[in-house]
């Protein structure tokens, strides 16, 4: 077994007297796509955002490929270099052009020549079908043309994995679809991904390892397949139960993959 | 008996009065590119986190903002001498009482403007590695200064009329000479008049500007 890019042991996260994440032990592995669901308030984005420490856990230990980012003397600016993130608002610099948002971190951070940063950030908006944006503001672009953005601005980083908390949530649902065929083409490429999404049909097309947290636990881990047609735990069973009354697409009630 | 007006004499004093007003404008023009660029200063300490700093700030701003402006005039011009041992001219006290005192304000402005940005975007910007300094100089700073751009062209309406405080430490700006100008013609009522009217004059056209500013600038949700 290959060691983990992640390892998270024993991770806790309160909020003042709210427990939210409880004793959470996480692997990922170099290529793999592990996609976390599971209801509101479950935890999940918190998890996510503890992995680069944009939540500082309150207790147990985060290995990110093999160092410990959770010990005080972490160079948290320098880790977080190799940890991309995609947000649900996209959180794009509105006063910097497109291609301005994603030369940012090779220019800022890597301290990469002009050019370099120029034809890198070109090149992963042609990947994203937006090169023809490269000198627009955000504000002129659709939700999904700015997430779009987003993950290539995440990329220009070159991180060693990439993190996407709920990606899709706040776009209009016709501009779902454009984002989450880019988010599938990156797994296909065998960029290690952690997704925290709603979208099961994704999940399930698309995932090696589909996690389920409820009430700050995860419950239950395992390939899609199994998670999403046989799932052992009783609570696992209620949510899924729960999405197919909401949307009849969902892929336990659909069948088709 | 009816009061005859006579602007004439106060007139032939004008050279005088033309001196105070480039005076106030120099003052004007110097005290509030001090006090915006010592605000950054404040409110960068304000934010930082380092506690010590970030009390330091705290207690400047509540201080300066919590006293009356010729209070603290009248104290630097008295005090500053005797606790420091330097003879300044009443200019340089001037300009450090304008310092102090808009810094104060105006390093809360700056602060307002800096918490209105998103959190979301320091949080992208951390996301790529980017160290505390780098986030505010390059994503923060640049958006929050468009926000504050109106407040702060209020504050130089401000200041420029704050500067005919400055003639009680004996800066000879524009209400000091006119004041010189009403003992000499024995003249106050058409001095000062004339000093409204102009002090009335330079000001309006910049409080229109302010308007348009405000308009220009606003920020759109």
């Amino acid at each position: 077994m290959p060691e983990p890019i992640v390892k998270v042991t024993n991770l806790q996260k309160c909020f003042g007297s709210l427990k939210v994440l409880h004793d959470i032990n996480f692997q990922v592995f170099k290529g793999e796509v592990v996609v976390v669901i599971g209801p509101s308030g479950s935890g999940k984005s918190t998890l996510l955002r503890c992995l680069n420490r944009l939540e500082e856990p309150s207790g147990g230990s985060i290995l990110i490929n093999g160092e410990e980012i959770t010990s005080k003397s972490a160079r948290l600016s320098f880790l977080r270099r190799d940890i991309g993130m995609v947000f649900q608002q996209f959180n794009l610099f509105p006063h910097m052009t497109v291609l301005k948002n994603v030369m940012e971190g090779p220019r800022t951070v890597l301290k990469l020549s002009s050019d370099e940063c120029e034809s890198r950030a070109l090149s992963l908006l042609k990947k994203v079908g937006l090169e023809d944006k490269a000198n627009n503001k955000p504000a002129t672009l659709s939700g999904g043309q700015q997430q779009r953005v987003a993950i290539a601005r995440a990329l220009a980083m070159k991180p060693q994995i990439m993190l996407f908390d709920e990606a899709t949530s706040s776009l209009d649902p016709e501009l779902v679809d454009e984002v989450l065929a880019v988010m599938r083409s990156l797994a296909e490429e065998g960029i290690t991904m952690v997704v925290v999404t709603h979208e099961m049909g994704f999940a399930e097309r698309v995932a090696d390892r589909v996690v389920f947290m409820d009430g700050g636990y995860i419950v239950e881990q395992g390939k899609p397949s199994d998670l999403f047609y046989s799932p052992r735990e009783e609570r696992t069973r209620k949510f899924l139960k729960q999405l197919q009354r909401q949307e009849p697409e969902s892929p336990a009630n659909s069948q088709v993959g | 008996m009816e009061y005859q007006w006579q602007f004439d004499v106060v007139w032939a004093q004008f050279p005088k009065l033309w001196d105070g007003l480039q005076l106030t404008i120099m003052l004007a023009v110097v005290g509030f590119i001090l006090s915006a660029s010592f605000a950054l200063v404040v409110v960068l300490a304000r934010i930082s986190s380092s506690r010590f700093l970030s009390l330091l700030a705290i207690g400047y701003i509540n201080f300066f903002r919590g006293t009356p402006f010729i209070v603290q005039l009248l104290w630097l011009y008295y005090t500053l001498p005797v606790v420091t041992g330097l003879l300044l001219s009443s200019i340089s006290t001037a300009l450090i009482g304008i310092t102090l005192n808009l810094g104060a304000f105006i390093a809360e402005t700056y602060r307002a403007g800096i918490a209105s940005i998103d959190k979301g975007q320091s949080e992208a910007a951390a996301a790529l590695g980017m160290t505390h300094a780098q986030i505010m100089a390059r994503i923060v700073l640049p958006q929050a200064i468009v926000r504050v751009i109106p407040p702060l062209a209020s504050y130089w309406i401000t200041i420029f009329k704050d500067t005919s405080l400055f003639s009680l430490i004996a800066v000879a700006e524009l209400t000091y000479q006119s004041r010189l100008v009403a003992v000499d013609t024995f003249r106050p009522l058409e001095t000062y008049t004339l000093i409204a009217l102009l002090y009335f004059a330079v000001t309006y056209p910049q409080a229109r500007l302010v308007d348009y500013i405000f308009d220009r600038y606003r920020v759109r949700s």
